[in-house]
């Protein structure tokens, strides 16, 4: 009796031991390399549009290409805070904390998306200017593999169970109109 | 053996490998971490050092002085490395210090650019002096001198060096013929007409749109009903001068005008034209010089650009170790079409044309070869006490933010990142400056005040522009 108690016990801990750890192991080695991926994805994505102030509808594209390689899915947040169209900033040396002039107002991810949405063939170019604020959040919106495992053996739940994110943000150092 | 000394050995072969394999994951991520925030400390340096290129020249009526653009681009330099300093938690650490992780700093102008990089210093025994600042010999980093987007052409009757520009502005130099010429200007097809400016006859239209000259008027002050009264100015070296029409508005007798620095009204002696025809003289002007350039150097093909010594061709050595003897524009791999003609009806204002295609080339390639000598010999000079370090590929689209503003280009290498030495590059871009004026900033007002872009591809036709009344 006792030794059967002891086989079962032994068999599920070897069945722990011999699958489910090594192949949590590597689901967490694949999520960090996901976490490098998303991350370089990102950063250059954010980079390139504050150095030329262009945001197209292909660079994101492509980033969104990049995050998906990975194979999992996510949630792209883009904000955008553009400097008002009367900035204070008259001349380079004038005070540009001043209260009342440099105003901003944000544009959100599907503001943006709706303004680079190519609509009858036509490429639109989001123009941004020196002194806009860009940042990109991104975060897998699917349940990876070493999630699930460890959902599994411990419970993580929760909407904000997210394993992968990388955000990036900066000002913008062009002005995107013309060349 | 029972299964659980089979579970044991498992581990303690799984255990280590599983152990090592995350930390060396980690590492790798904590690398790549560092080097993209590297990446974007080195692209807030050189914002910096735009920044401070900007604000000098911006504000400075000197700016387009050589020295003084000198001087500004030094004072950036300095930002660039003060930046650095900070944002690379090195602060502290003079610009001596840092210049050791600096293989080259460029900054590309509108006809030109500039390369900060180490350099031998050359100055014979016999002017050196105990006063002299640096020795023969020494290794100074410093700013080296301005290049010109420049490229020698040569053919039986032609030896000429061709500037070109961030537009569509070139200068010529050299013999045609034997003759001696020194030529410069903007190159526009599609001008048609005259001006006369004696006689006051105006035809010139671009694109088929007459082009006119204005009259610059503003509201400075009201009348006694409150209303606002327009005044005319004119912008002569960056001043404004109104027209104080006297007591007589309607002759032009008693008119004088006058400045106004630091609130107060300064009368000037000289009486300047109401009438602006700069926009008439643009096009003008550059109808002569695109007539010209095609009468005398229309047969010139990219084929007959030489290397800057004159010759024609040079050796050289194939990867598998033959030598091959090759001109300029095959080495470059240019092709062979007439640089201001077009092939495939286009004119030479659109980006497609072979003057455009040529101008990029040649620009790219003095880039390209100068900055890899600076970056070569800065592996030189530095004593051997960093690794090689090689030149990084830009990117296409990177050559395109390039040649087309002016911009800053900074390399950094040599900081250890764990694991690997950072080898970075940043190029930041100048959208407000005082340096060039893009084709794309140039409108067309009509009289109903509406503004058109002057390159739009549907500015005419489309019913765009001919609706306007002149």
């Amino acid at each position: 009796m006792g030794d059967t108690l002891i086989t079962v016990i032994v068999i599920i801990l070897a069945a722990v031991l011999l699958f489910i750890f090594p192949l949590m192991t590597m689901s967490d080695r694949t999520d960090d390399i996901s976490q490098l991926t998303v991350e370089t994805a990102v950063t250059e994505f954010v980079d390139d549009i504050r150095t030329t102030g262009k945001l197209t509808m292909d660079k994101y594209s492509k980033l969104v290409e990049t995050l998906a390689t990975t194979g999992n899915s996510y949630d792209v947040e883009m904000q955008l805070q553009v400097l008002d169209e009367n900035p204070g900033k008259k001349t380079t040396q004038a005070e540009s904390t001043k209260i009342g002039e440099n105003v901003y107002y944000t544009m959100y991810t599907s503001q943006i998306l709706d303004t680079i949405n190519p609509s009858s063939g036509t490429t639109k170019t989001l123009a941004l200017k020196e002194g806009d604020m860009f940042s990109v959040s991104v975060r897998n919106s699917n349940t990876t593999l070493s999630q699930q495992l460890k959902s599994f053996l411990y419970s993580v739940t929760g909407n904000d169970a997210y394993v992968i994110a990388a955000e990036h943000g900066g000002i913008v150092t062009a002005n995107g109109s013309g060349n | 053996m029972k299964l659980q000394h089979l579970i044991v050995i498992f581990i303690i072969i799984i255990l280590p490998i599983s152990l090592v394999l995350t930390s060396y994951v980690q590492n790798q991520v904590q690398t790549l971490q560092l080097q993209i925030s590297y990446d974007t400390k080195l692209t807030n340096a050189t914002y910096d050092a735009l920044k401070a290129f900007q604000l000098n020249t911006v504000n400075s009526s000197t700016s387009d002085l050589a020295n003084s653009k000198i001087r500004d681009i030094e004072a950036a330099v300095n930002t660039f490395f003060n930046s650095v300093a900070t944002n690379f938690n090195m602060v502290g650490y003079n610009q001596d210090i840092l210049k050791d992780y600096v293989p080259a700093i460029v900054f590309t102008m509108y006809d030109g650019y500039y390369i900060y990089s180490p350099f031998e210093n050359k100055l014979t025994s016999d002017d050196y002096t105990t006063s002299s600042t640096y020795k023969n010999g020494e290794i100074v980093t410093s700013l080296k001198p301005y290049i010109f987007y420049s490229c020698r052409y040569v053919t039986s009757d032609i030896d000429v060096v061709i500037t070109y520009s961030l537009d569509n502005y070139i200068t010529v130099q050299g013999t045609i013929n034997g003759d001696a010429v020194y030529k410069y200007g903007y190159l526009l097809d599609n001008i048609e007409g005259d001006y006369n400016p004696d006689t006051n006859s105006n035809s010139i239209r671009y694109r088929g749109i007459p082009i006119q000259s204005e009259t610059l008027t503003e509201y400075i002050d009201v009348d006694s009903n409150g209303n606002y009264i327009s005044t005319n100015y004119t912008k002569v070296n960056g001043v404004k001068y109104y027209l104080d029409k006297g007591s007589d508005a309607s002759s032009t007798s008693d008119d004088r005008w006058y400045s106004r620095i630091n609130d107060q009204v300064h009368y000037q002696g000289i009486n300047y034209k109401t009438n602006n025809d700069s926009a008439i003289r643009y096009y003008d002007e550059a109808k002569d010089f695109t007539a010209w350039v095609k009468t005398n150097l229309g047969d010139l093909r990219v084929s007959d650009a030489v290397f800057e010594n004159g010759q024609a061709t040079k050796q050289f050595e194939n990867e598998d170790g033959t030598t091959v003897i090759q001109s300029l524009a095959q080495r470059e791999q240019w092709g062979n079409q007439r640089i201001f003609e077009s092939d495939n009806n286009t004119s030479i204002e659109d980006p497609d044309s072979n003057f455009n295609q040529h101008r990029l080339q040649v620009i790219r390639y003095s880039i390209e070869k100068n900055l890899s000598i600076a970056i070569a010999n800065y592996n030189t000079y530095d004593g051997g006490n960093s690794n090689n370090f090689l030149m990084p590929e830009l990117q296409e689209d990177e050559w395109e933010q390039i040649l087309n503003n002016v911009s800053i280009i900074s390399f950094l290498q040599g900081l250890n990142i764990g694991g690997k030495v950072y080898n970075g590059y940043s190029i930041v871009t100048n959208t407000k400056t005082e340096e060039v004026v893009n084709n794309d900033s140039i409108y067309i007002v009509t009289s109903e005040g509406q503004y058109h872009r002057a390159t739009d591809t549907d500015l005419v036709g489309n019913n765009n522009i001919t609706r306007s009344i002149f």
